[in-house]
């Protein structure tokens, strides 16, 4: 075999190896995309430019308040690792009375009431806006309202009770308090 | 046509080198390497051991990445207990947890009334084959005949769906235990929580992670580990948007503590919690190759410094020193091809869909395409980098000097 058709062959083994072996390998994405015209946009209708004055915090709503009754609850978005309902208008509060975890303790997500977890039962609430179908409004919490964890609001809405005592506010408008920070 | 395209390129770069300076002829640096047969052999195979240790490595990596993408499916959701996303052999939820969901979601796929909601009892327990009375830790899923529905990936490759003290095992479960495939065939006996299970067939998923598994029905695995409740119930809805349906369920049945976590999430934070062991790879691949191209170096400094008064003469015929560099770039990029094929040639055979045990499970080799492109990509830059010292050497070395040189 002469040393140039010696070489040939190796080239084209390479090449042929390289170019021919293999299956392809779909790496779906897990994230969900969000439109970009939703993105940083608040959506007026469902803002309050001012605080509703007869707020009460999550712990009193949960105690006293029954099921179709108009309510206007305050408290703060947490209460899980990820209060969100990726993709909907929902997200849970807990109540302003409950310190998420501090910055000392190095939680990365103080949000989740790490520290306190055998009270959230009783301090935690549903947040979410519908249609008028009922439905949840299909585009994230945080972009239609701007919104971001441990941000403190006041929801108006009207009161969901199941007969297990889990409360969920059919929302139709929400003050966002301004970061004291 | 992708060798027709290497083979103009080839050409042009050829082509171009010729309008810059004459170069050497192709052959001169092949006959070159058959006329030292023993020393390119030998570096022929240290380099083709190094590239055989890089597929190695990359087909580990690959076959822990793809074994883990794999297993997702876009529109099947896990639901389990708050908090134990990343732990599901922890999470607990009651048994009538399948109902519930059931009952309570829209948009779950449905075929013929049945739901494909999967009640399942997961768990990490020993277990004992019938030659080899030492337990080894083996992966067990207690499941329902809606298990197939959801895990769409699954096959019943031989014997039948289990029965009440029956189990099936996947393709992988042996690599998983650690014994011998022929333990695990149809008829055999496994010892699982202080219980005997006949082996009554086998199954395959497309090299998902639950292939390394044994699944049995769970409500003979709830009475062998004397539990009522489940690690997880696996939903698989009609359309992405049964997805947030799943989870605006459970953070509104706050009561249950409940957390939905759609299964390609799941797999996406298996794929983070083993970045650290793919980091590691990736540095082995590196040190390997650099002490390949030590190698490498060393070679070809023998083979320049042994004819240093052949080279000069070179020069004094007329070639530049740029042309004999690059005849000695030539030589170690021929000696790294080969020994990359050879490497190649040995690896396919060897390593593609060879079982890996790890704590998830167990995973197959995987040899692909982009493992080889890998594995070939740094054969060659071992076989230019190990030859540019050598071929710098032979640049600044004085045609006089060289042609004393004894």
């Amino acid at each position: 075999m002469s040393s140039k058709t010696l070489s040939g062959f190796i080239m084209i083994a390479f090449a042929a190896l390289t170019a021919g072996c293999g299956q392809p390998a779909a790496t779906p994405s897990p994230q969900a995309t969000i439109p970009a015209s939703v993105t940083g946009t608040a959506n007026a209708d469902l803002l309050l430019h001012e605080q509703p004055a007869d707020a009460k915090p999550v712990a009193e709503v949960l105690k006293s308040v029954k099921d179709g009754v108009a309510v206007t609850i305050l408290g703060r978005i947490g209460g899980a690792r990820n209060p969100w309902v990726d993709g909907r208008a929902a997200f849970t509060i807990v109540d302003p009375k409950l310190d998420p975890c501090g910055a000392d303790e190095g939680c990365p997500t103080p949000w989740d009431y790490c520290c306190s977890t055998d009270q959230l039962p009783d301090n935690r609430a549903m947040i979410k806006f519908v249609d008028a179908a009922g439905d949840t409004l299909e585009q994230d919490a945080r972009q239609l309202l701007g919104v971001k964890e441990l941000q403190t609001v006041v929801v108006k809405g009207k009161a969901k009770r199941d007969e297990t005592g889990n409360l969920t506010v059919l929302a139709s408008a929400v003050f966002v308090m301004p970061d004291t920070k | 046509m992708i060798l027709s395209f290497l083979c103009r390129g080839i050409h042009f770069v050829w082509s171009l080198t010729m309008l810059m300076f004459r170069p050497l002829p192709w052959d001169y640096g092949v006959r070159n390497l058959l006329r030292r047969p023993g020393r390119s052999a030998l570096t022929m195979l240290g380099l083709g051991t190094v590239v055989f240790l890089v597929f190695l490595v990359v087909a580990f990596v690959r076959g822990l990445e793809i074994s883990l993408a794999v297993s997702g499916d876009p529109l099947v959701v896990l639901v389990h207990s708050l908090g134990a996303g990343e732990n599901i052999e922890n999470s607990t939820i009651p048994g009538q947890g399948a109902g519930v969901l059931s009952a309570s979601l829209r948009r779950v796929e449905t075929r013929y009334r049945q739901k494909y909601v999967s009640p399942e009892l997961y768990l990490g327990s020993e277990v004992t084959t019938e030659s080899v009375k030492e337990p080894a830790m083996g992966i067990v899923r207690g499941v329902t005949l809606t298990a197939p529905l959801v895990r769409s990936q699954f096959q019943l490759v031989e014997g039948v769906w289990p029965a009440a003290g029956e189990a099936i095992v996947g393709r992988l479960t042996a690599a998983k235990l650690g014994c011998d495939p022929a333990e695990l065939v149809i008829g055999r006996t496994l010892r699982i929580e202080g219980r005997n299970w006949k082996i009554s067939g086998r199954f395959a998923a497309a090299g998902a992670a639950f292939e390394s598994e044994i699944w049995c029905q769970v409500d003979d695995l709830q009475q062998a580990t004397k539990r009522q409740d489940l690690s997880l119930v696996a939903v698989a809805v009609s359309e992405p948007k049964g997805l947030a349906d799943v989870s605006e369920f459970c953070k509104e049945r706050v009561d249950l503590e409940w957390e939905a976590t759609p299964e390609l999430s799941y797999y996406a934070s298996l794929q983070t919690h083993y970045g650290p062991v793919r980091r590691v790879a990736w540095l082995i691949v590196l040190l390997v190759s650099g002490a390949g191209a030590f190698a490498g170096l060393n070679t070809m400094y023998g083979a320049v410094v042994g004819r240093v008064r052949e080279l000069a003469m070179l020069q004094t015929l007329g070639f530049s020193r740029r042309a004999i560099a690059l005849s000695i770039v030539q030589e170690g990029v021929l000696l790294a091809a080969t020994g990359s094929l050879l490497a190649a040639a040995v690896a396919l055979p060897l390593l593609s869909g060879l079982a890996v045990r790890f704590t998830m499970g167990a995973f197959t080799l995987r040899l692909d395409s982009v493992s080889l492109i890998y594995g070939f990509s740094m054969g060659l830059a071992i076989g230019v980098l190990g030859s540019l010292p050598p071929a710098w050497r032979a640049l600044r070395m004085p045609v006089v000097d060289g042609l004393k040189a004894i």
